[in-house]
């Protein structure tokens, strides 16, 4: 198997295979199940097979050219190999948990037909080295989030899903602008080319806004933050994919590929974009203090920390680069355990009021366990993954002399802590109010190994550790 | 030979209507299907014979010059394949057989207006066939002689008739001043004049404004929503598919490109017009609750993403414009025929009582979401590419604020497009529509078939731009 067959089959298996899914189904839901999986899965494996070929330093490019610079260009790198692998790890964790949550629901076959469309569209932003096509899929996680976060039908659910369906379309079309500027000057969609017009800087201010405008509005970042705790109607775990795996990594990872690997953007944004992200982090971070909906608790966290992501990658560092793409895979994998624990918890009490919760650790120990576990991930409590990842962030940030902006993050990070132990603290410990228990073993097992993982992504840093680290050596070199 | 386009549906109306009148429902219908999938068939051999220009003795007799270019057989693939699917979706809505004869009647006297208006080579035939088409669809409007349907037609009608004295005084004029009616005989004078002619400001502004009413462009709309609306199922699909897009938009570009050229002031008017249609167009969608009424603005507001197009006057921008009428085409019949088989199925069309019926009718819901995310210009659909390529001619034109209005209008008709789909089909299943069923064969068919060609030409667009998309940009001479 040749390498551009692998990097090809990452995108359409599960891109093709959501369209078999809905017709599988109708003859038997176990075999679209496991199919779903299978489909997701060999992302993952087929991305694992190209990990040593990028830590080699190698890249793979496949290029087609059409009419009007509209290419079918993918780009192989080890940034895109990174991505691929930690977005189809947690979202085929996240599709065996579906097994036991979504058992019980309506409309099943469009569910597992969109959450493989998802990671199959993701997987195409994550390789493409066209604008457009990056666009185009874009465009296509913004469908299928829009089908997923309405999944449930009723009025007040749809209109939500609507909401981030408009909000998302409307900072797409706002980075649709931008790249037209970018094609006018550099007079193609290619990366490469793009790369080398604008590497060494000349790029237009209004263009970089232009962008960011799209690249804020997936990744849920202020001012176009609120779709994301309002998609929190979703089912549980459709919102663990959206927060942890797939969307709004989106964002992070666009950000990452234009503004760090193809184009400077001037010096102006260095301080610009620590700066927005540095107010969503605080202020999300504010806001999920109040909140007692115990998913729109956890939507705000998400919106605090991928300020955290951007601030590292803005800092642009070698070391404040790799300590963001450490955070891409703890956050992830912390993210998602948390969600689907939050999962676990509403569809046994039917509340997802943290205030009428408390002493679950009784009856659910294994969720508790997990919960805890993830929450100190997310929290940078050593030695779980999130430690490192933060560390390095801040140190990264540090180097660079900007305290003010380093002190910001700091209380947002102390703000973390703060509301993740109120969390804990309201829905484990204390009276029981509702007993429950863990009903469903597969869901148990999913939150569970995501609660490992967030350990073992601690102990065991040095493996992701290294892999990140060339990605980010590449990355500022160009690559 | 291309004449034949025209003669050969014209006897057939003949035939038809030889007594014993009694001709069986099943040979007429054969009939048209066979006309409209040969035309669609013969678009794709445009080096074959039948194309040439000699058009032997019946067009020396008829004194009717034909023009064959790929604008001309884009145009004639569209009314094949809209014509077609008017009359798979006509067997469910056209009752007994007497009227179905006259159904099928009045459906070739549109498909002889249509192809003698995309072939029609001097504007004197091309506003004789505009009046062709426009007379058979008054009749077609009215078809059931309801209230509505009258009134509807009756709208259509006034503004028709003044559209036709602002056409005839235009051709007076432009008579006048060439001495000639052939598009390339007035083009080659109108070169030699001066600008600033007054008579010929008159005869442009004139024509524009008649094809402005006839496109049903903002604010020249008045009938639009009125005779969509309240025409039969299978006649708003015909109308809005195609009838207006022939009429209206395919003159303004042939008008544009062939005969008066771009000047400044004429872009100046249709990137005005063009946007105003858009946005306002998307606004009254928004406040809409009838189904057909809002697919109806929708019309006006995508006809203006075409007119913005060609206002950019460039070679891309046409292709845009003329890729767009065929993706318009495709969405918004396909889009009339859901509300079709929603009315036909629930006997409803006010869409705040509608709701969850995705459910039920799959196929239904399926397609009207593919029809809307192409309208609404989400890719990878087809509607993505052809308003990219207008926008990309807008914004390589230098026109950025036409270019950016266009791209966030998108927002707008993503929302309207996203309350028809939650208010009707992305809902809970209500009680009252538990017994729901999906439509029958004659709509579900044209409903596959077109959503085939909505994914099929989205995903493949950057292969097909070279081959076919591109050479459009030849008609702009040279």
């Amino acid at each position: 198997m040749n390498y551009n067959s692998i990097v090809l089959g990452i995108i359409f298996i599960p891109v093709i295979g959501s369209l078999v899914l809905p017709v599988i189904g109708r003859a038997s839901s176990r075999l679209r199940n496991i199919l779903s999986f299978i489909f997701i899965f060999s992302s993952f494996l087929l991305s694992l097979k190209l990990v040593p070929l990028v830590l080699s330093g190698r890249t793979i490019l496949i290029l087609k050219p059409f009419a009007l610079g509209l290419n079918f260009t993918l780009y192989a790198d080890s940034l895109a190999v990174f991505m691929a692998c930690v977005s189809s790890l947690i979202s085929a964790i996240i599709v065996t948990y579906s097994f036991g949550y979504i058992s019980h629901y309506e409309n099943q076959n469009e569910y597992y037909s969109m959450v493989t469309l998802f990671l199959g569209a993701m997987m195409g932003i994550v390789f493409s080295a066209n604008l457009i096509l990056l666009y185009i899929f874009w465009e296509i996680t913004a469908i299928t989030s829009w089908r997923l976060i309405g999944f449930f039908r009723d009025k007040p659910y749809v209109l939500k899903a609507d909401k981030a369906f408009l909000v998302t379309v409307f900072g797409a079309l706002v980075m649709l602008t931008g790249f037209l500027m970018i094609y006018q000057q550099a007079g193609s969609f290619d990366l490469a080319v793009i790369q080398g017009k604008f590497r060494i800087g000349g790029i237009s201010n209004l263009a970089v806004l232009l962008i960011l405008v799209g690249i804020f509005s997936k990744s849920a970042t202020l001012p176009f933050h609120t779709w994301l705790p309002d998609a929190g109607v979703a089912p549980s775990p459709v919102t663990a994919l959206l927060h942890a795996a797939v969307l709004v990594k989106i964002g992070v990872y666009v950000f990452a590929r234009i503004f760090i690997v193809n184009i400077t953007p001037d010096i102006l944004w260095n301080t610009i974009v620590p700066l927005i992200a540095g107010l969503s982090a605080i202020i999300s971070a504010g806001a999920a203090l109040r909140e007692t909906d115990l998913k729109r608790l956890i939507a705000f966290s998400t919106i605090s920390q991928i300020g955290f992501i951007f601030f590292g990658l803005a800092i642009g560092n070698e070391f404040a680069v790799l300590g963001s793409l450490l955070y891409i895979l703890m956050h992830g994998i912390a993210k998602a355990g948390l969600f689907l624990c939050a999962g676990i918890i509403e569809q046994n009490t039917k509340t997802k009021d943290i205030t009428k919760l408390g002493g679950l650790i009784q009856t659910m120990p294994f969720t508790a366990i997990a919960f805890l576990f993830c929450s100190f991930s997310v929290m940078g409590i050593p030695p779980f993954g999130g430690f490192f990842s933060k560390y390095m962030v801040f140190s990264g940030a540090l180097a660079t002399g900007k305290l003010w902006i380093v002190l910001i993050f700091l209380i947002g990070a102390f703000m973390t802590i703060i509301y993740l132990f109120r969390v804990f603290n309201l829905v484990f410990l204390g009276q029981q109010n509702i007993s429950a228990k863990e009903t469903s073993p597969i869901m148990v097992a999913s939150v569970t190994l995501l609660g490992i993982l967030s350990l073992a992504g601690g102990i065991l840093i040095s493996y992701p550790y290294q892999f990140a680290q060339i990605a980010a050596s590449q990355m500022l070199k160009g690559l | 030979m291309c004449l034949a386009l025209i003669l050969i549906p014209f006897f057939s109306i003949i035939i038809l209507n030889l007594p014993p009148r009694e001709v069986n429902k099943r040979i007429a219908f054969g009939l048209v299907l066979i006309l409209t999938l040969g035309q669609m068939f013969l678009v794709f051999f445009p080096g074959c014979n039948f194309w040439k220009m000699n058009s032997g003795v019946f067009g020396s007799m008829l004194k009717i010059d034909l023009l064959v270019d790929n604008l001309t057989l884009i145009m004639l693939f569209c009314i094949g394949l809209i014509v077609l699917v008017t009359l798979f979706t006509s067997r469910q809505f056209i009752g007994p057989i007497e009227k179905q004869r006259n159904f099928i009647n009045l459906l070739l006297v549109v498909l002889i207006g249509m192809n003698g208006t995309v072939l029609a080579r001097d504007i004197f035939s091309l506003y004789v066939f505009l009046e062709i088409t426009a007379v058979a669809s008054f009749i077609l409007i009215s078809f059931d002689k309801e209230l509505l349907g009258l009134e509807g037609a009756f709208k259509y009608l006034l503004l028709s008739a003044i559209a036709t004295i602002l056409m005839l005084s235009s051709i007076a004029l432009l008579l006048i001043l060439t001495g000639s009616t052939g598009f390339s005989e007035v083009q080659a004078v109108l070169k030699t004049l001066n600008p600033n002619n007054p008579l010929l400001i008159l005869a442009v502004g004139l024509f524009l404004a008649a094809l402005f009413i006839k496109s049903g462009l903002i604010p020249f709309h008045g009938w639009l929503p009125d005779a969509y609306s309240s025409a039969p199922a299978s006649v708003s699909v015909l109308l809005a598919g195609i009838v207006t897009k022939v009429a209206g938009v395919y003159a303004l570009i042939r008008i544009m490109v062939s005969v008066l050229g771009f000047s400044p002031a004429s872009q100046a008017v249709l990137l005005l017009i063009g946007a105003v249609s858009i946005v306002l167009g998307a606004l009254l969608s928004l406040t809409q609750s009838d189904f057909k009424r809002m697919l109806a603005y929708s019309s006006i507001s995508q006809v203006g993403y075409i007119i913005l197009g060609l206002g950019s006057g460039t070679a891309l921008g046409i292709v845009g414009a003329v890729f767009h009428i065929f993706n318009h085409c495709v969405f918004k019949s396909l889009l009339f025929i859901n509300s079709a088989a929603i009315e036909k199925q629930t006997g409803i069309r006010d869409m705040d009582k509608l709701s969850g019926l995705a459910q039920k009718m799959p196929v239904t819901g399926l397609s009207s979401l593919l029809a809307s995310l192409s309208a609404a210009g989400i890719p990878p659909l087809a509607g993505f590419w052809s308003k990219l390529i207008i926008i990309i001619a807008l914004w390589s034109a230098g026109y950025y604020t036409y270019a950016v209005i266009g791209i966030l209008a998108g927002i707008l008709t993503l929302a309207y497009f996203l309350s028809l789909q939650r208010r009707v089909f992305f809902g809970k299943l209500t009680r009252e529509f538990i017994n729901v069923k999906e439509a029958s064969f004659s709509l579900v068919f044209p409903m596959v078939l077109l959503s085939v060609i909505i994914i099929g030409v989205g995903v493949f667009t950057p292969v097909l731009l070279d081959k076919f998309i591109l050479g459009l940009g030849n008609i702009l001479g040279g």
